[in-house]
């Protein structure tokens, strides 16, 4: 069996971050959802936090 | 619409035994920062065997690079450099950084972290607040910069807690 080099990968595109360090491929992807789903995403992205910050502080987050 | 479930790649991560630092502004909030993100970043140990891990798990969540349009999937050649590798899974956008500000990798940023529990008993590593904004004012970016006010608040309002 012939061992694939590690140099026959495909190369990706260098990431598409601004001078300011600003994904704007993630801004893209967020303009591209209606207004309700972009709420949505940071909702869920939040919820998720505040269920580990609850299970590791000492008081109640919420 | 792909759902956010930064929680379950944790989960995930953490229960195949990969070796990671939650960094970014995930670790922010985590730390009780007011801020927002919609991407999960981690700084993953640039081993062999955890790379192999790493890549397990990110074929399981589907991952692709999220700024190609070819859709490439990360290869171990990828993962095992210090670069930054920001790709968008079925579960939400991560990014696997090898290295962080002037060249902090795993090995050097692991003792500056803490440790935090997941619903599930699972445990994972965390950079400390004071680490983050010392990698945030050392980027200097526009971006950093602007996140330093209320990290720096939210470490202040955790020092004068009794």
């Amino acid at each position: 069996m012939v061992r694939r080099s590690l140099d026959d990968d495909p190369v990706p595109r260098e990431p598409d971050v601004d001078d300011n360090g600003v994904d704007r491929a993630q801004i893209r992807a967020m303009l591209a959802l209606a207004p309700e789903e972009r709420l949505r995403r940071v909702e869920e992205f939040v919820e998720a936090a505040l269920e580990i910050r609850e299970l590791n502080a000492a008081r109640p987050v919420r | 619409m792909q759902r956010a479930r930064f929680a379950d790649i944790l989960r995930l991560l953490a229960s195949n035994e990969v070796e990671f630092i939650v960094v970014g502004m995930t670790a922010g909030i985590l730390h009780g920062a007011p801020v927002t993100t919609i991407d999960l970043d981690v700084v993953h140990r640039r081993s062999r065997d955890n790379v192999a891990r790493l890549l397990r798990v990110l074929a399981a969540l589907d991952a692709v690079y999220r700024h190609d349009p070819r859709k490439l999937r990360p290869q171990e050649s990828h993962l095992m450099g210090s670069g930054h590798q920001l790709l968008t899974t079925t579960h939400g956008d991560l990014d696997c950084l090898g290295a962080i500000g002037e060249g902090l990798g795993y090995e050097e940023l692991i003792e500056r972290t803490v440790a935090m529990s997941l619903p599930g008993g699972l445990v994972v590593r965390v950079l400390s607040l004071p680490a983050l904004i010392e990698t945030k004012e050392r980027a200097g970016r526009p971006k950093d910069l602007a996140a330093l006010p209320l990290l720096r608040a939210t470490l202040d309002e955790l020092t004068r807690r009794p």
